[in-house]
C-alpha cells in the first residue's frame, strides 16, 4: 500500500475525531472501509470483498439509526474540536515513540495502524455522543483491518479480516439496539445522560 | 474422531441447539425447552470435564481444539453455572416488570440469548488457536451485552453501554497484539496462532513482547483486571441475576484462561520471568483496588462485582507464581470462586423481592428478616471471605506458598496482606448483612428463595468437597499437567 493512501486513511480518521455530524462521521469511515477495500484487489481479492461488503453493511445500518434517532442539534462533547484533535495526535505519536518496528511491510503503515488504534480510542474518550463511541471501536478495526493487509506475507489477513468483519457487525447491530433504547429513554443519544452508576 | 473431540462438540451444540429451539419454538414450550437443554448441555459439559480431568496426563492438543485439565475444569464450571443459572431463571423472569424486549418476546429472547452466551463460554476454553479464542471472546460481549441491559432500565443501559464499548476497545486492543504475533510468527498465516505455534516462536524479538503486551491489556478489559476493570462493578450489579452469575464465575475466569494459555506460550520467546510479572502486576494491582471496595458499604450485587475484581486478582497472582503448588490453588479458586459467587448472585432474586432497596443500597440483619435467605447469603460472603473451611481459604494458602517456592516471598507476602484485609472487609460485610440492623418496615415475600435453598444444598455439599479436594491436589498430575500447560 502507498504511503499516501495510508495518510488519506489517517487523515479520514483524524475528520471522525474533529466532526459535528454523525452522518459526516459515518461517511469517513466507510470511505476508509472501501479505500482499504480498493487497496486490497491486487493481492487478496477475498479480504477486499469482505472489506466492502462489511464497509456498506456498517454504513448501511449506521446511516439507519442516524435517521431513526434524529437528535435536534449534535451533541456536544466536553472538549473543543482543535482540543480533540490535538489530544488525539498527541496520543498517536507517543504510541508510534513506544511501540517498537512491529514486523509491518512498511513504517509507515506501522505508524497508520498505530495513529488509527489511537484516534478510535481518542473517539471514545472524547465524544459524548454514543454513536460516536461505536465509530471509535470501528476506527480501530479499520486500523487493525490496514495491519493485518500489511502482514509480511498477507497469510491471514483474509481469516482476520473475516473475523475482525463479522465481530464488528455484530458489536454494531448490538450497540444500534442499545443506542436506540438509550435514545427512546433519554431524548438524546449523550453518554452523559449514564452517569448514575458510581461509588 | 475421537471420544473426547465427539464430547466437546456434544457440550457446544447443545446449547447452541437449545438456543434455537428456545427462539423459534411455541411461546409455552420456551420454558420447557430452557429446562430440558439446561440438563443436556450441562450432563454434555460435566462427561467432557470428568473426561479431561480424570486423565490430564493425555491432553488432546490439536490446531483448533485444545481439551486439557484447564480446559477441563472450565467447561465443568461453565456446565454447572449454567444450569443453576438456568433453573433460577424462571424466578428471576417472573420479576420482571419491563425489558427490552417486549412482553410477548421476553422470555424466549433471554432464553435464546442465554444459551448462544453459554454455548461461546464453553468454545473458549476448548479453542487451540488464539485467533479463534479472541473471536469467540469478542462473541460473549455480543451475545452477554444485551443480557445486561435485559431490563431496558436506564441503569442497566448505562450498564450494557460501557460494558459493550470498554470491553471491545479493549479487545481492539488485543487484536492489535494478535496480529503483531501474527507478524512475528514463522511461516504466518492462522495456523501460526495456534497455542502449539506460538511456543515456536523465536525468542528475542522485541515485536513478540510488545504483541504480549497489548494482548494482555486488551484481555485484562475484558477479564475486569484494575486498572481497566470500570464495566464490572456496573455490569454484574445491573445484568439479571442468573446472567451475573455466569459473567462472574465463567465469563471472567474464561477469559483469564487464554490470558494464561498466552502466557505459557509466549513464555518461551518473551522470557517466563517477563510474562509472569505481568501477572502479578495485574493481580497485585486487582486486589489493591478491590480491598477500599470491599471495606464499604454497598449494595449487595456491587459488593459481589468487587468480590469478582479481588478473586480475578487472587487467580492472576497464582498463576504468575506459575508453580505446581500455587496452580493446584488456581484450580481449586476457580472453581470455588465460581460455586460461592453464583449462589450469591441467585441469593439477589429472593433478596430484591424481599428488600427491594438492595438494589441501590446495602442491606443489613437479612437474617432476623427472612432466616432461609440470610443463611444463603451468609454462606455466600463466607465462602468469598475465604472463611474456613471454605475452599478458597485453602486455595489461597496454596496460592502464597505457592509464591514462596516461586523464590517471590515479597510478592506472596504483599499478596497474603492484601487477601487479610479484603478478608477483613467481607467479614465485616458478612455479619451487617446477617446478623446487623434491619430498618424497621414492611417487607414482601422473597420470589424464588425455594429454589435458592435447594442450589445452597448442593453447592455446600460442593464446596466442602472442593476443600477436600485441596488436600489432595498438590503434588497431583493434575497440578503438573496444570503447570506444564499445553506445550
Amino acid at each position: 500500500m502507498s504511503g499516501a493512501l495510508v495518510w488519506v486513511l489517517v487523515a479520514a480518521g483524524l475528520g471522525v475525531i474533529g466532526v459535528r455530524r454523525r452522518s459526516l462521521a459515518v461517511a469517513l469511515v466507510t470511505a476508509q472501509g472501501l479505500l482499504l477495500a480498493v487497496s486490497a484487489v491486487n493481492h487478496d481479492a477475498v479480504a477486499a470483498a469482505v472489506l466492502a461488503i462489511r464497509a456498506v453493511a456498517l454504513a448501511t445500518l449506521l446511516l439507519l439509526v442516524v435517521s431513526r434517532t434524529r437528535e435536534p442539534r449534535p451533541v456536544r462533547s466536553g472538549v473543543a474540536p482543535f482540543a480533540r484533535g490535538g489530544l488525539a495526535i498527541a496520543f498517536a505519536l507517543a504510541l508510534t515513540w513506544l511501540v517498537p518496528t512491529v514486523g509491518l511491510a512498511s513504517r509507515n503503515a506501522e505508524r497508520g495502524v498505530l495513529a488509527l488504534v489511537a484516534f478510535g480510542i481518542a473517539t471514545v474518550a472524547t465524544r459524548h455522543a454514543t454513536l460516536f463511541h461505536v465509530l471509535g471501536i470501528v476506527l480501530v478495526e479499520n486500523g487493525l483491518a490496514l495491519a493485518a493487509l500489511e502482514l509480511p506475507g498477507g497469510g491471514s489477513s483474509t481469516a482476520i479480516e473475516l473475523g475482525v468483519a463479522v465481530d464488528l457487525t455484530l458489536i454494531a447491530l448490538v450497540a444500534s439496539v442499545f443506542h436506540e433504547r438509550i435514545f427512546a429513554e433519554f431524548g438524546a443519544g449523550d453518554s452523559r445522560a449514564l452517569g448514575s452508576l458510581r461509588d | 474422531m475421537t471420544s473426547r473431540e465427539v464430547l466437546a462438540l456434544a457440550a457446544i451444540a447443545a446449547p447452541a441447539v437449545t438456543a434455537l429451539a428456545a427462539g423459534l419454538a411455541p411461546r409455552r414450550a420456551v420454558q420447557g425447552i430452557a429446562l430440558a437443554g439446561g440438563f443436556v448441555s450441562a450432563a454434555a459439559a460435566g462427561a467432557l470435564s470428568a473426561v479431561a480431568l480424570v486423565s490430564p496426563q493425555h491432553p488432546h492438543v490439536g490446531p483448533w481444539l485444545v481439551i486439557d485439565a484447564a480446559a477441563g475444569l472450565l467447561v465443568g464450571v461453565v456446565g454447572f453455572v449454567g444450569l443453576a443459572s438456568v433453573l433460577v431463571s424462571p424466578s428471576y423472569l417472573a420479576t420482571v416488570s419491563e425489558s427490552l424486549v417486549r412482553p410477548a418476546w421476553r422470555a424466549r429472547v433471554y432464553y435464546a440469548l442465554l444459551f448462544v452466551f453459554w454455548t461461546v463460554l464453553v468454545a473458549v476454553p476448548l479453542v487451540g488457536n488464539l485467533g479463534g479464542a479472541w473471536l469467540l471472546v469478542e462473541g460473549t460481549t455480543a451475545a452477554s451485552a444485551l443480557l445486561v441491559g435485559f431490563n431496558g432500565r436506564p441503569r442497566a443501559l448505562e450498564a450494557g453501554w460501557k460494558y459493550l464499548i470498554l470491553t471491545s476497545l479493549g479487545l481492539g486492543v488485543a487484536l492489535l497484539g494478535i496480529v503483531l504475533l501474527a507478524a512475528a510468527s514463522p511461516g504466518g498465516g492462522l495456523d501460526a496462532l495456534s497455542w502449539r505455534a506460538l511456543a515456536r516462536v523465536h525468542p528475542g524479538h522485541g515485536t513478540t513482547l510488545v504483541a504480549f503486551l497489548l494482548l494482555l491489556a486488551g484481555l485484562a478489559a475484558k477479564i475486569g483486571w484494575a486498572p481497566v476493570h470500570n464495566w464490572l462493578p456496573d455490569a454484574h450489579s445491573e445484568a439479571p441475576a442468573p446472567v451475573s452469575a455466569l459473567l462472574s464465575a465463567a465469563l471472567l475466569p474464561a477469559v483469564l484462561l487464554v490470558a494464561w494459555r498466552a502466557s505459557q506460550a509466549l513464555g518461551p520467546a518473551i522470557g517466563g520471568t517477563a510474562a509472569r510479572s505481568v501477572l502479578l502486576g495485574f493481580g497485585l494491582l486487582s486486589l489493591a483496588v478491590a480491598v477500599p471496595f470491599l471495606w464499604q458499604a454497598l449494595p449487595w450485587k456491587r459488593l459481589l462485582a468487587y468480590s469478582s475484581l479481588e478473586h480475578m486478582g487472587v487467580i492472576a497472582i497464582g498463576i504468575g507464581f506459575g508453580t505446581p503448588l500455587a496452580l493446584a490453588g488456581v484450580a481449586i479458586h476457580i472453581a470455588g470462586h465460581a460455586l460461592a459467587k453464583a449462589l450469591g448472585f441467585y441469593a439477589a432474586v429472593p433478596l430484591l423481592g424481599h428488600e427491594p432497596s438492595a438494589a441501590v443500597h446495602s442491606v443489613g440483619g437479612i437474617g432476623h428478616t427472612e432466616p432461609a435467605l440470610g443463611a444463603v447469603m451468609g454462606v455466600s460472603l463466607g465462602a468469598l471471605a475465604g472463611l474456613p473451611p471454605s475452599p478458597l481459604f485453602a486455595s489461597e494458602v496454596l496460592i502464597v506458598a505457592g509464591g514462596f517456592a516461586a523464590g517471590r516471598p515479597w510478592t506472596a507476602a504483599l499478596a497474603a496482606l492484601l487477601l487479610a484485609l479484603g478478608f477483613l472487609g467481607l467479614a465485616q460485610a458478612l455479619i451487617d448483612t446477617t446478623a446487623g440492623e434491619s430498618p424497621a418496615h414492611e417487607r414482601a415475600g422473597a420470589p424464588g428463595l425455594r429454589r435458592v435453598s435447594l442450589l445452597a444444598g448442593v453447592i455446600v455439599a460442593c464446596l466442602l468437597a472442593l476443600a477436600a479436594a485441596a488436600l489432595w491436589l498438590p503434588g497431583s498430575a493434575l497440578a503438573h499437567a496444570l503447570a506444564r500447560g499445553i506445550t
